[in-house]
C-alpha cells in the first residue's frame, strides 16, 4: 500500500515472555495517502481498565484491512469503536481522535444514527431480523428514507440481493422468514441488509466464525468484490482469511497495534517479532 | 496404612456405588414431584366438585304452571301505550287471581297469603312484561310458566333429590307442591335469570348481569390504563433509563408495590380518588382506577421479563443500521416482546379480575339492582356479588353463590388459557 512513513518506530524491545512495553510504538506503514479513516493516539477504556493503548492507524479508500491478533487482545474492542457501537456499552469510554474523511466521529455534534448509515457492520453471529427476507434488505432504505417509491426499493433490495450473491438463491422466497435460511445465507443477508444503505465503510467482526468452510469461501469472495465500492475492515481470527482478502494487516496485542503492513509482508516477512510469534503459530 | 490408589479397576467400583446412590435420589425426587402434582390436582379437583354439587342447582329454576287472565279491570288497566297505567296496574293480581282458580278450595287471609307465596312476588312484572311484547293478550286467558317462590324452588330441588328440606313452607303449601307435580304443573326450567338480570333481595329474581357488566367496565378501564402505563415503564426502565442507584430504587419500589396487600390499595383509592379528587363511589371508573395501582406492577415485571428476553444481537442489528433507540426499540424489541407483555397483561387481568377487598373500600359493594350501563353508573363485581350472596341468610342464596364462583372461575380459566396459547402462538424463535 501507499505507505508515505513507512518506519514509524524502529523495532522495539520486547519481552522475552511476550508482554509489550507501555511505550510500544506500531511498526510498519500505518499511514497512507487520501485516508478514509484516521484514527490518531485512540485509547479505550471499559471503566478503569484500558482495552485500547494508544492505537494510530489510517485506513485508505476501497481497501480491506484485516485485523488479528490473539483473543482479547481488543481488536473487537477497537472494531466497534469506528460505529460508535461501543456507546450501548454503559462502562465504555474512548479518547482519541476517530475521523472519516476529517470529520471527527465523537464530536458531540455528530449524530450516531448518520454515522452507522455511513459505516455499517456485520457481527460475529449471523443476526438478521425475525422479518422476511425482504423485509431485513429493505430495513435500513426504509428508516432512512432512501427509496421514494415502492418500485426503487424494490430495485435497493434486488440490487444488495445480487451485490451479496444471494439474489438467485433467494428470489423466489422474498417474503418467507430471514431466520429459516442457513447460517451462510443469513450472513449473507446481513451483508446485503448493510449494503443496501451504501456505506461508506463495512466493519465486519468475524463474520465468519460460525460459518462452515464452503459458506465461508462464499463470503470471502464476496468480500473481495465488495472491496471495489466498500471500504472494509475486518476483524477475524483466521490468518488464512486474512491473507486472502485483505490488502493490508494490522496485528494486535494485548490492546497495542504492534503492527501494520501490506498483508504479503505481514504473512511472509514481519517486521515485528510478536508478529511473526503468531502467525508462525508460537501462541494465539 | 497406604492410601487407596485411583485404578481403573476401583475407581469404576467407586462410579457404580455412587451410582446407585444417584440413581435412588433421582427416583425419590421424581416421586415428591408426582406427589407434589398429585396433592394440588386433589386439591383442585376437591374444590371444583365442591362447587360444582352446590352450585349447579343454580342453573335450574322451579316454574309453575297457571292458567292466567290478563283482565282489564283486575289489573286496572285499557291502555297499554299510556305509562301511567303500566306503573299503577295491579300487576300481582294476575297470579293471584290464576292461584285462586287453581286452588278453589282455599279460603282464608293467612292460608291466601301462603298460597300466594307460591309464586315470586316478581311474577306480575314478568306477565306485564309479556302482555306489553304481545299487546293483543290483553282481555284474553293463556297457560303460562311462572316463577315460583325461593322457598319452594329449594323445597322442590331437595324433594326431587329425596331429601325434602321444608324449613319455612307450611304443610299446606307442601301439601300444594304435591298437588301441582302430580297435576304436571311445576318443574325445573334453565334459569336465564341468573344471567339476564342484576342483583336483587329475592333469590329467585337475582341475577350476575349486573355483576358481569360491573366487573366487565372495571376491567377495560384496567387494561387501557394499566397496559400502556405498564408497558410505557417497562421500557423506558429497560431500555432509556441510565444504570443508576435511582433505577434500583425504583426498582425495588416496584416490586414492594406488587407485594403490598390489595386492601391497602382500596384504602388508598379511597383517600386519594374519593376523598381528594371526589370521584363518585362505587362506580367502576374508581374501581378501575385502583385495580390499575394494584395491576401496573405485575405489568411492568413481566413486561420487563420480556424485553430483556430479545437478544441483544436483534439490538445491535438494528442499531448497527443506523435505527435510533426509539426505533429498534419500536421496530424489533416491541413487536419480540409482545408476546412476554400480553401474557402479563392477561395475568394481572386476571388477578383484577378475582380482586374483591380493595373494591369493598371504595363503595363497590353496595347493593345495586340496575345493571350499569357504564364507567360512571354505580356498580358491583363479580367477587364482591359473591361475597354479598354468601352473606346472605336465604338458603336459596347458596346455590347462587356457588354458580357465580362458577362463572368467575370459568372466567379465569379462559382467561389464563388464552394467555398460555398466545404464548405458544405468537412466540418467535430467532
Amino acid at each position: 500500500m501507499n505507505a508515505i512513513n513507512p518506519v514509524m518506530g524502529a523495532k522495539a524491545e520486547v519481552k522475552q515472555n511476550l508482554e509489550v512495553a507501555d511505550n510500544q510504538v506500531t511498526v510498519g506503514s500505518c499511514f497512507t495517502e487520501a485516508p478514509k479513516m484516521t484514527m490518531r493516539n485512540v485509547n479505550v477504556f471499559y471503566d478503569d481498565k484500558q482495552a485500547i493503548h494508544n492505537v494510530s492507524v489510517d485506513i485508505a479508500k476501497n481497501e480491506v484491512i484485516a485485523m488479528i491478533g490473539p483473543s482479547g487482545c481488543g481488536k473487537s474492542t477497537f472494531l466497534r469503536s469506528l460505529n460508535r457501537m461501543n456507546d450501548t456499552v454503559e462502562s465504555c469510554r474512548v479518547e482519541g481522535e476517530i475521523c472519516m474523511d476529517g470529520e471527527n466521529l465523537y464530536a458531540p455534534k455528530l449524530d450516531v444514527v448518520e454515522l452507522r448509515a455511513r459505516v455499517g457492520m456485520v457481527f460475529q453471529k449471523p443476526n438478521p431480523f425475525p422479518k422476511s427476507i425482504y423485509d431485513n434488505v429493505a430495513y435500513g432504505p426504509k428508516i432512512h428514507g432512501l427509496a421514494d417509491t415502492r418500485v426503487d426499493l424494490d430495485e435497493i433490495v434486488e440490487n444488495s440481493l445480487r451485490k451479496a450473491s444471494l439474489w438467485e438463491e433467494v428470489k423466489e422466497r422474498l417474503h418467507q422468514s430471514g431466520t429459516g435460511l442457513s447460517g451462510g445465507q443469513q450472513q449473507r443477508l446481513c451483508i446485503a441488509r448493510a449494503i443496501a444503505v451504501s456505506p461508506e465503510v463495512i466493519l465486519m467482526d468475524e463474520p465468519c466464525s460460525a460459518l462452515d468452510p464452503i459458506a465461508t469461501a462464499k463470503i470471502e469472495e464476496l468480500i473481495e468484490e465488495l472491496s471495489q465500492n466498500f471500504t472494509i475492515a475486518i476483524v477475524t481470527h483466521s490468518m488464512q482469511q486474512a491473507a486472502r482478502v485483505s490488502h493490508r494487516t494490522a496485528y494486535f496485542h494485548l490492546g497495542r497495534l504492534i503492527e501494520v503492513n501490506p498483508t504479503e509482508q505481514v504473512f511472509t516477512m514481519p517486521e515485528h517479532e510478536l508478529t511473526e510469534a503468531y502467525i508462525t503459530g508460537r501462541f494465539g | 496404612m497406604t492410601k487407596p490408589v485411583n485404578t481403573p479397576v476401583n475407581n469404576l467400583q467407586k462410579i457404580r456405588k455412587s451410582l446407585s446412590r444417584r440413581n435412588r435420589s433421582e427416583w425419590l425426587f421424581r416421586w415428591y414431584g408426582r406427589l407434589a402434582i398429585f396433592i394440588g390436582l386433589v386439591a383442585v379437583t376437591v374444590l371444583f366438585t365442591d362447587i360444582v354439587s352446590k352450585g349447579h342447582g343454580a342453573f335450574r329454576i322451579a316454574y309453575l304452571q297457571l292458567e292466567v287472565e290478563y283482565n282489564r279491570d283486575l289489573i286496572g288497566v285499557d291502555n297499554l301505550t299510556d305509562p301511567e297505567q303500566l306503573i299503577l296496574g295491579n300487576w300481582q293480581a294476575v297470579p293471584k287471581q290464576a292461584l285462586r282458580q287453581q286452588f278453589p278450595d282455599v279460603s282464608g287471609r293467612s292460608d291466601k297469603r301462603k298460597l300466594y307465596g307460591l309464586v315470586s312476588n316478581g311474577s306480575g312484572f314478568d306477565l306485564k312484561d309479556r302482555l306489553l311484547a304481545n299487546p293483543m293478550l290483553l282481555g284474553t286467558r293463556e297457560t303460562v310458566w311462572v316463577l315460583a317462590d325461593d322457598d319452594i324452588d329449594t323445597y322442590y330441588k331437595s324433594w326431587l333429590d329425596g331429601e325434602p328440606y321444608a324449613a319455612r313452607l307450611s304443610d299446606k303449601q307442601v301439601k300444594w307442591i304435591g298437588e301441582l307435580h302430580d297435576q304436571g304443573k311445576i318443574r325445573l326450567q334453565f334459569n336465564s335469570n341468573l344471567f339476564t338480570r342484576g342483583d336483587s333481595r329475592e333469590p329467585e329474581q337475582a341475577g350476575i348481569r349486573g355483576a358481569v357488566m360491573g366487573s366487565l367496565f372495571t376491567l377495560l378501564l384496567t387494561l387501557m390504563l394499566s397496559f400502556p402505563i405498564g408497558v410505557a415503564a417497562a421500557i423506558y426502565l429497560e431500555e432509556f433509563a441510565p444504570k443508576n442507584g435511582w433505577t434500583d430504587f425504583i426498582e425495588v419500589n416496584i416490586n414492594n408495590l406488587a407485594a403490598v396487600p390489595s386492601i391497602i390499595f382500596g384504602l388508598l383509592g379511597l383517600a386519594i380518588f374519593i376523598n381528594f379528587f371526589h370521584v363518585p363511589r362505587s362506580v367502576p371508573i374508581v374501581g378501575g382506577l385502583v385495580l390499575t395501582l394494584m395491576t401496573l406492577p405485575t405489568i411492568i415485571i413481566t413486561s420487563r421479563a420480556a424485553i430483556k428476553s430479545v437478544p441483544p444481537s436483534i439490538r445491535e442489528a438494528a442499531l448497527g443500521m443506523g435505527a435510533s433507540k426509539y426505533q429498534m426499540v419500536l421496530h424489533h424489541v416491541l413487536p419480540l416482546a409482545l408476546p412476554g407483555m400480553l401474557t402479563g397483561a392477561i395475568i394481572g387481568m386476571a388477578q383484577a379480575l378475582g380482586e374483591s377487598a380493595p373494591l369493598l373500600m371504595i363503595g363497590m359493594v353496595a347493593f345495586i339492582v340496575d345493571i350499569p350501563g357504564g364507567f360512571s353508573d354505580p356498580a358491583t363485581v363479580l367477587p364482591v356479588q359473591i361475597f354479598l350472596w354468601a352473606d346472605s341468610p336465604e338458603r336459596a342464596f347458596i346455590e347462587k353463590t356457588s354458580a357465580a364462583i362458577m362463572v368467575l372461575l370459568s372466567f379465569l380459566i379462559v382467561m389464563n388459557t388464552s394467555a398460555v396459547w398466545l404464548r405458544k402462538r405468537l412466540e418467535r424463535r430467532w
